[in-house]
């Protein structure tokens, strides 16, 4: 038996705000860290005629220029500190966007974090269900090239959310997964474990377009916040503070009669001064959520409702699994993590359903009536990390080091084995 | 990051985030696997919150290697001396694992920086065990005294099935790293890294840094060596400790850097193969850039000549 088998896998999600990694088997991934860079790049850009010299620069420095890099929080932390560092995001909208710092990051996740010796273990990584074949024949390349792993499985993470619920309830793999991440929001129906690829809907919203409503919120009222600190500070409000009302008008009219109890305040120290300040959370922490529902209110281009786009979804979907998805509807991504985000999500969409069979009994004059359509929205408690979970199960299970594609196929066929994947199978 | 740290970075923040939430009960049940097949697992219980049960696993050693009781000579010593009260070894260990220990967290020192300190010392476990046998040796070297082994081949394990070899003498330790890789491209990159580094060690300002060497065939030093330690397809490496190398301090890290040098080097290879990978990805963007600015003329020629034919087409069309 292959002895990379015998040890557990490692499962790593990379989402465009935070990356999940961890070994196969366990409940929660060893470590979440914000998907970012921090390269200094004062030795890499000089010419090539000097490189003597450059070299000796960095002895005498006493660094490796292309060693010279932090990811996540210590990432965020040296590019605060110093100015040398330069901080880039490698994943935008939920696809690779710059493959040399993808690289990297991955090279620090497996020596620095998980400190694993990649040969040792078979690897399973995330896309989302838009990802081109392209790019993941690329991820297959740095993997089998780089870093020599013996088997590598490129999960969908829609379906991998939706295989996290499996082990809490019964063993469901029809349903409508909506993945909320920093960068990306898709809504992604799956019938038997099979993604219908023509009835995906994105939504251009995701949690980045919360902290910056949250920041415009603050910035216009005036709060007292540095502004080179601001979208941090509006990260952690909406991470901390915000949630999802049931009613915008009520909502204000409750904050106005008691502000007391509903104004929240955040307590800071100015970066570059290092002086303390302070300001208030008011009415972004319910207007931050509300973007999904009543989009309108954040930007003109985009106006249809989260609700609106998982039941156009479920209605593009072929007619026998559209109640099936209506009854198994996933949440996924940290920015499903809001207070009663569910609830409101399954009470707009029951709206939306239940108008339309009235309208539809209407028309056919009362004779007909129709079974009522159940709709469900499913929460659970590890929602924030529901994609890796789903890894971490697949992953040990026995099937999964069958289902991988092995370094000998890659060097048998080339990258070109990535392209079709399990799930995906027929459609390319 | 050049060199790898000592310290598991995930066993520290499971540490750190148990002793910050001492009195609230959570479930924890984790088992991981880091470089050369060591193995963690940790546990704690929802009764017995401040009781932290830590059960590690050693690469299988070679044949010519000796563990007594599942351990490394001298481990349990090593363990009791940089742990005292606040560990106590479980016998028989738990299944599968070599070791099992029970940290008492509410024994920790109370203050913020020497609990640090200690919880460090505990993430570096790995340090302490694999690398006893080698403590042992260096600290001989170190306080001169002459064993009575002196020029015996030892054998230490640091890969499932493969060991270091150490000749002790009097004033210096020889150590020998058979270094072996599986893929062809990591050999050929590891024997040039290993060539590279010789050089790099006879720079200026390293005149007082252990002198090592390269060779593709065993050095004399291994000749009592079993046969099958003496196939190595990237070379081996020498080593020769001074004793002005393991004065007070400095043992710690000298230990730690010669128990894991096959995992720096292998961690080198791939970092350069990631470089190599950046360079080719830039070049071929480059190339890419030429191809795209000899383009939009080809282009606009061929729009030419349609367009002129067209025109050409539509008068006929008139004179007709």
């Amino acid at each position: 038996m292959d002895p990379a088998a015998s040890r557990p896998a490692v499962v790593i999600d990379n989402g465009t705000g935070y990356t999940k990694m961890g070994f196969a088997g366990n409940v929660e991934p060893c470590f979440i860290v914000p998907s970012v860079v921090a390269v200094n790049e004062s030795f890499l850009n000089q010419s090539r005629n000097s490189s003597k010299a450059n070299w000796l620069a960095q002895h005498n420095a006493g660094v490796m220029a292309d060693l010279d890099f932090f990811i996540g929080d210590e990432a965020l932390a040296k590019s605060r500190s110093s100015s040398t560092y330069n901080l880039s995001y490698p994943i935008r909208n939920g696809q690779v966007y710059n493959w040399d710092a993808m690289e990297r990051f991955w090279q620090q996740c497996i020596f620095n974090y998980l400190r694993c010796d990649p040969e040792d273990h078979y690897f399973l990584l995330t896309e989302s269900p838009l990802t081109a074949p392209e790019s993941r024949e690329y991820t297959g390349e740095i993997m089998f090239e780089t870093f020599n792993v013996p088997g590598l499985y490129i999960a969908v993470n829609s379906v991998l959310a939706l295989a996290a619920g499996y082990t809490t309830s019964k063993c469901e793999m029809t349903g409508v997964v909506v993945d909320v991440g920093d960068g990306a929001t898709h809504v992604v129906p799956v019938a038997d474990g099979y993604v219908i690829g023509s009835s995906i809907k994105s939504v251009p919203i995701a949690g980045k377009d919360v902290t910056l409503f949250v920041q415009q919120l603050m910035k216009e009222r005036g709060e007292n916040v540095p502004p080179e600190d601001s979208f941090e500070v509006a990260r952690k409000v909406k991470e901390m503070y915000c949630y999802t009302c049931s009613d915008i008008v009520k909502e204000f009219n409750k904050h106005d009669k008691e502000p007391g109890k509903y104004l929240k305040h955040w307590k800071g120290i100015k970066p570059k001064t290092g002086a303390p300040y302070s300001c208030d959370i008011g009415y972004e922490r319910f207007l931050g959520p509300e973007v999904f529902f009543n989009p309108e209110i954040y930007s003109s281009e985009f106006t249809t409702p989260l609700p609106a786009v998982i039941d156009r979804c479920i209605q593009s979907a072929p007619i026998d699994t559209r109640r099936a998805l209506y009854k198994n509807i996933v949440l996924s991504g940290g920015s499903t993590m809001f207070k009663d985000f569910h609830r409101r999500l399954q009470r707009d969409l029951k709206k939306i359903v239940d108008a339309r069979i009235l309208a539809s009994e209407a028309r056919l004059g009362g004779e007909i009536k129709s079974h009522p359509v159940e709709v469900n929205v499913v929460s659970h408690p590890i929602q924030r990390f529901a994609v890796w979970f789903g890894g971490s199960v697949l992953a040990s299970t026995p099937e999964f080091f069958a289902a991988c594609h092995t370094k000998a196929e890659y060097e048998e066929y080339g990258a070109s084995i990535c392209r079709t994947n399990p799930v995906f199978k027929g459609m390319y | 990051m050049i060199l790898l740290q000592s310290h598991s970075r995930f066993l520290l923040q499971t540490l750190l985030n148990r002793v910050h939430n001492l009195e609230k009960a959570v479930e924890v049940d984790y088992n991981w696997v880091e470089f050369d097949d060591v193995r963690y697992h940790v546990q704690v219980s929802m009764k017995n919150p401040h009781l932290f049960l830590l059960s590690v696993s050693l690469p299988i050693p070679s044949a010519d290697t000796v563990f007594c009781g599942g351990l490394p000579s001298g481990a349990i010593e090593a363990i009791k001396a940089a742990y005292g009260i606040l560990v106590q070894i479980l016998d028989p260990p738990r299944d599968g694992f070599n070791l099992t220990l029970k940290l008492n967290l509410s024994k920790l020192p109370l203050d913020e920086d020497n609990r640090h300190t200690i919880l460090v010392k505990v993430a570096s476990i790995r340090e302490v065990v694999l690398g006893a046998p080698l403590r042992g040796i260096l600290k001989q070297l170190g306080s001169r005294v002459v064993a009575s082994d002196v020029n015996k081949l030892v054998a230490l394990v640091h890969r499932p099935k493969e060991s270091f070899f150490l000749v002790p003498q009097a004033e210096k330790v020889t150590v020998v790293f058979p270094m072996r890789f599986k893929d062809s491209i990591d050999i050929a990159l590891a024997t040039s890294f290993l060539q590279e580094f010789v050089e790099a060690r006879r720079t200026a300002g390293l005149n007082n840094a252990p002198p090592c060497s390269w060779s593709l065939s065993p050095p004399q030093e291994l000749k009592g060596a079993p046969s099958d330690a003496l196939s190595a397809n990237a070379g081996f490496v020498t080593f020769v400790i001074f004793t002005r190398h393991v004065e007070g301090k400095r043992v710690d890290r000298v230990i730690w850097s010669l128990s894991t040098f096959h995992a720096y080097v292998s961690y080198h290879v791939k970092c350069s193969e990631g470089f190599m990978h950046t360079r080719m990805r830039r070049r071929v963007e480059s190339l890419i850039q030429a191809l795209d600015r000899a383009k939009p003329d080809a282009i606009e020629t061929r729009r030419k000549t349609h367009s002129r034919s067209f025109k050409r087409l539509v008068g006929d069309g008139n004179a007709g």
